[in-house]
């Protein structure tokens, strides 16, 4: 076997090029839920934290201003996940951010507890089995190529009912938000954040991108308003 | 009613959101050109653009599916969110990548297995540009892919179109195809249509001492073809369900490759004969033609379709010198002195093929299937003389005995019975397919098949200047070394009124029935049998059978209760008999059937021993066995197991008598993140043909009992029946490891290919053999040597990104290989042996070789 010079000197050049660029770059915040697991939390010890949080969403998590979401009855772990991510960045809010700073695991984890265990909001008017927004909440638009939100959130907005016996990977069921009762300006405004790519730090984010990317200012409204009397 | 959609929503969301774009091959009616395209730089021709999205499948949940059987999807390929706007504000947007840097080949650069398929050459090379636009608003879309190793080993291609509208495809490529790189061709012209001895070399002239000389002194040359193809292609929606298409494809080879010449005489009577291994040129176009309609309904289903194809060789001829002159071993010396040759190359032809089929739904999830097709493939190329000679051929001993022949005779078109070939073969197709699926766990198929090939190709191989048949043999050689042995039958004349030779070309045809049927029965959750039964009956043409049978049955059962892998076990029995055996039905086309031939008083020699079988006739028990295991571990691996077996039995004393093949492969796949995948296979492979034959009895050939066709009888005896086992066995491992560390992702692979080719033999005595004079006739032992071959291959690579827009690829592939093949033992130094000229002195017996790329990978 005969090898070149020309080989002899291209071939430690080509390595020293490939050691030379052993650099690993930084990426913008994101949080993968994926692989999130149900999270536990001290209610008692969030309740005293809540004061603040009270200022918008509540005393008993029931905000005071319709374009603020409710908190009570939500899932524990979509709170903490949403606190995480304000901290972090994932989450963009000029409110949110520099409060969920002061906040460590713990007290996060807290509070999502605290808020899991209130009440949700009553709601006053029932929704309408046949609106527009009850057909994309339960079946989607398949020529637009919506799916239907009961997929994840639930039948009846209350949360998924995973199933379990069911070997292929599971989806972080605990991460999704219970829509039931929520106020629909917050829940449009939402809408509208995942379409725009405003709201896209996180993994179910991402999905939520996808979702309404297809649908219309007029089926996010539908959509919001039929969520807020589930 | 509203249901909990979860499952299969995850799914949909899962494939919706991180899906790929167009970076995949896909088949369809309407394709032109290859399915793969790709390189030996970049077999998969999208390497670059496969690593794995690092967001994994689905935004849903982590992890990879599998399909049913269990085996792990690949993580989709990476992708950008969007891609650029073409311009501002436009709704096309756009993406793309270039691969463009300088590849180094050192080592045995010129290794036949390294250069067998690829183009290697050292310089810049762009390794990989494609190009990707949508329209997602219309659907439209543009891609472009291409690569570049060398002027010969290239592809490009583009497809356009509008989703569920239309498409169009285009493509070009070059694919180099190299038969040998250690070719010394002894003649001039090569390349050409006529092949001359270089100075001082004489036709007809010269010893082997001196051909041996200039032999020397030739240059190595690399005999190998191009392939180039290029292709267009139309699919367009019509008419509601209706569509049609049209392609067409034109292949151009254009090159050399190792070719013959005469074969005869030299093994049994030394500085006589000759046995010339040429190059002939490489020069074939060939353009396929595809067009149809479709109408995809949801009950009725309809397609037309036609395809031609259409060969042409734009060399029509060969034509060589030999360097040694001829001998006649009896009568007066030097009566001819034929020095050249003529091979005719492949003529033109044309095939055309008309197809219909029509489907139903039935009820019962059915669906009845009718298919007929008509064909046609002709030929009708200019027929060439059968010599090239002039003057007079053949051996004269005595006026009585004179076995000469005039060239002037022979060698014009006028000595032909016809000037063109003629030769057509048409053939016919009905097909009908009944499939019902009355149940959820219970399916049922049946269905009937009936071909056809009817060959009217009617030539008579009769001059009529002469008024003599047959063809003259060798272009004369043979009849001017042995007396009478030119190849022609004379009625008129006694001396050639009793030989025996083919006048008329042979008419292969056949029909063929089949019949099948099935079942498929689902037992419980998770068990599924499947019971097939098909009866063939075949039907040839002027074959040693007028009817063949096989009755086929097989039995697979799915099971996917092991854990949570799936095992899959098949068994199949074939039992093949049919009509009575002759050995031989070729009487009609010999001059044997001629008026005027006489039958010489101790008969005409035995065509063959009545104890052959040819193997595609011959009564054959056949068994199949396959089992597969798939079983996943854990969430990111797979063990997959293949184990089969095959046994072929024919009822034949003389002729192929058995067949083997075993083996297994197994292969263990992890994914445990996208960033990450890792493959390790092992395989190996064996088989073996058992095969007899008898040699006949030279000292009988002349005498009584020549037309005994027994096997044992006096032209056939037991001591003259040998056995020949072939075994081959083959291994084959791999190991690839990819990971993706973030600015750098590094892959490799290892690969190991081994085979074995070992023939042995048997025989009852040196009556067997063919060359009892030889001295070695006590000598040949019971096998041949070992061949072996034998290739490991290391690759390494990193792709370093600098930023999101540039990076670079560094990678290094090691090859070393060995090569042994007894074939060509004793030709180093020495490619001439008496009249015996080879060309090709074979691969490299041992070669290593290094491949070093350095390549910007620039996204665009």
């Amino acid at each position: 076997m005969i090898f070149t010079t020309r080989t002899a000197i291209l071939f430690p050049l080509a390595w020293a090029a490939m050691a030379a660029g052993m650099v690993l770059a930084a990426n913008p915040p994101f949080d993968d839920l994926r692989k999130q697991a149900p999270i536990h939390g001290d209610a008692v010890a969030g309740a005293s934290k809540a004061a603040t949080c009270a200022a918008c969403h509540g005393a008993k998590g029931i905000a005071v201003a319709p374009n603020f979401p409710n908190l009570a009855g939500q899932s524990a772990t979509y709170l903490y996940v949403q606190l995480r991510a304000f901290r972090g960045g994932a989450r963009v809010n000029p409110v949110m951010q520099p409060l969920a700073k002061t906040l460590t695991d713990h007290d996060m984890r807290n509070l999502a507890a605290h808020f899991a265990l209130l009440p949700g909001k009553a709601v006053s008017r029932a929704a309408q089995a046949s609106s527009r927004g009850s057909i994309l909440f339960h079946d989607g638009d398949a020529a637009l190529g919506v799916p239907p939100c009961q997929g994840c959130h639930g039948i009846d907005g209350r949360g998924p009912r995973p199933d379990r016996t069911s070997t292929a990977p599971q989806p972080a069921w605990s991460s999704f938000p219970v829509l039931a009762g929520q106020n629909a300006p917050y829940v449009l405004t939402q809408l509208k954040a995942f379409r725009d790519g405003t709201r896209i730090g996180t993994s179910n984010d991402k999905v939520m991108q996808g979702v309404a990317h297809d649908l219309t200012i007029a089926d996010m409204r539908a959509l919001a308003g039929y969520v807020s009397r589930l | 009613m509203r249901k909990l959609l979860v499952p299969s929503l995850a799914v949909a969301i899962a494939a919706a959101f991180v899906g790929t774009r167009a970076w995949a091959d896909s088949t369809d009616s309407a394709r032109v050109g290859d399915i793969q395209y790709g390189n030996a730089l970049d077999p998969t021709g999208w390497a670059p653009l496969l690593w794995a999205d690092p967001r994994g499948f689905s935004w849903l949940h982590a992890g990879m599916m599998r399909t049913p059987s269990g085996v792990l999807y690949p993580y989709p390929p990476r992708r950008e969110d969007a891609g650029s706007p073409l311009y501002k504000n436009s709704d096309w947007v756009y993406s793309g990548f270039l691969q463009l840097g300088y590849l180094h080949v050192g080592g045995d650069t010129q290794a036949e297995f390294l250069r067998q398929y690829a183009g290697w050459r050292d310089g810049l090379a762009p390794g990989l540009f494609a190009l990707y636009a949508d329209d997602p608003k219309t659907g439209q879309y543009l891609e472009f892919r291409g690569s570049r190793l060398s002027g010969d080993d290239q592809y490009y291609r583009l497809r356009s179109g509008q989703y569920g509208v239309y498409k169009v495809e285009a493509f070009y490529r070059d694919i180099p195809h190299h038969v040998t790189t250690s070719a010394y061709p002894l003649w001039n012209g090569v390349g050409s249509t006529d092949l001359t001895l270089p100075a001082p070399l004489m036709p007809g002239g010269s010893t082997p001492p001196e051909v041996a000389a200039v032999e020397k002194t030739r240059p190595r040359q690399t005999v190998g073809a191009t392939r180039r193809r290029e292709g267009l292609g139309l699919e367009a929606k019509l008419y509601r369900d209706w569509s049609g298409y049209i392609s067409i494809v034109n292949e151009k080879r254009t090159g050399n490759g190792l070719w013959g010449g005469p074969m005869y005489l030299n093994y049994i009577l030394e500085d006589n004969g000759g046995a010339l291994e040429t190059v002939r040129p490489i020069d074939f176009t060939t353009t396929d033609v595809s067009m149809g309609l479709r109408d995809a309904g949801t009950v009725w289903q309809f397609q037309l379709n036609y395809t031609g194809s259409f060969f042409r060789d734009h060399e029509d001829q060969l034509n060589f010198q030999s360097p040694f002159a001829l001998r006649n071993v009896a009568g007066v010396p030097q009566v001819a002195n034929i020095h050249q040759g003529q091979f005719s190359l492949e003529p033109d032809n044309d095939s055309h093929n008309l197809r219909a089929e029509l489907s139903r739904s039935l009820k019962w999830n059915g669906q009845l299937s009718l298919a007929t097709a008509w064909g046609t493939m002709r030929q009708n190329d200019p027929l060439l003389p059968p010599v090239t000679c002039t003057g007079t051929g053949g051996v004269f001993i005595s006026p009585s005995a004179d076995y000469t022949f005039n060239c002037a005779n022979w060698n014009t078109g006028a000595a032909l019975s016809r000037q063109t070939a003629g030769a057509r073969i048409d053939t016919g197709l009905l097909d009908a397919k009944l499939t019902l699926r009355p149940t959820s766990r219970l399916g049922w198929h049946a269905g009937v098949r009936w071909y056809r090939e009817d060959n009217k190709t009617n030539y008579l191989a009769f001059n009529p200047l002469t008024g003599q048949y047959g063809y003259i043999a060798e272009n004369g050689s043979q009849g001017s070394i042995i007396p009478g042995q030119i190849g022609i039958f004379d009625p008129r004349n006694p001396l050639f009124a009793s030989y025996v030779t083919q006048v008329r070309a042979i008419p292969f045809g056949y029909s063929d029935t089949v019949f099948d049927t099935g079942v498929d029965w689902r037992l419980g959750e998770n068990n599924t049998l499947n019971l097939t039964y098909s009866f063939d009956r075949n039907q040839p043409k002027y074959r040693e059978r007028k009817r063949v049978n096989e009755q086929r049955i097989k039995l697979a059962w799915v099971d996917r209760a092991i854990g949570k892998g799936t095992l899959r076990v098949d068994y199949e029995f074939a039992y093949r008999n049919g009509g009575p055996y002759n050995y031989n039905p070729y009487e009609l086309f010999y001059s044997t059937a001629l008026p005027g031939f006489v039958t010489p008083p101790l008969g005409n020699v035995a065509f063959t021993t009545d104890a052959m079988r040819k193997y595609d006739l011959a009564n054959r028990v056949e068994h199949k066995f396959h089992a597969t295991l798939i079983y996943p571990i854990g969430a990111t691996a797979t063990i997959s197991a293949i184990v089969y077996a095959t046994r072929d039995d024919y009822a034949a004393a003389i002729g192929r008598q058995a067949t083997r093949n075993r083996g297994f492969d197994l292969s263990w796949d992890w994914q445990p993140s996208p960033m990450t995948s890792m493959n390790a296979n092992l395989g190996r492979d064996d088989s073996s043909l058992d095969f007899s034959n008898v040699g006949d009895n030279e000292n009988v050939t002349g005498g009584p009992g020549r037309g005994d066709p027994s096997l044992g009888g006096p032209l056939f005896p037991l001591a003259n029946q040998w056995q020949g086992i072939d075994h081959e066995r083959d291994y084959n491992a791999g190991l690839t490891l990819r990971h993706d560390f973030g600015r750098v992702r590094a892959d490799f692979s290892y690969t190991y290919t081994y085979a074995l080719g070992r023939i042995g033999y048997a025989f009852a005595s040196a009556g067997a053999l063919p060359i009892t004079q030889q001295p070695f006739a006590g000598d040949v032992g019971n096998g041949f040597p070992d061949n072996h071959y034998h290739i490991n291959t290391l690759q390494l690579g990193f792709d370093i990104a600098f930023s999101r827009m540039l990076g670079l690829r560094v990678f290094d592939v090691f090859e070393t290989g060995s090569f042994a093949d007894w074939h060509y033992l004793g030709l180093q130094g020495n490619l001439v042996i008496d009249h015996r000229i080879y060309t090709d002195l074979g691969p490299q017996p041992h070669y290593s070789a290094n491949l070093i790329g350095v390549l910007l990978n620039v996204k665009l």
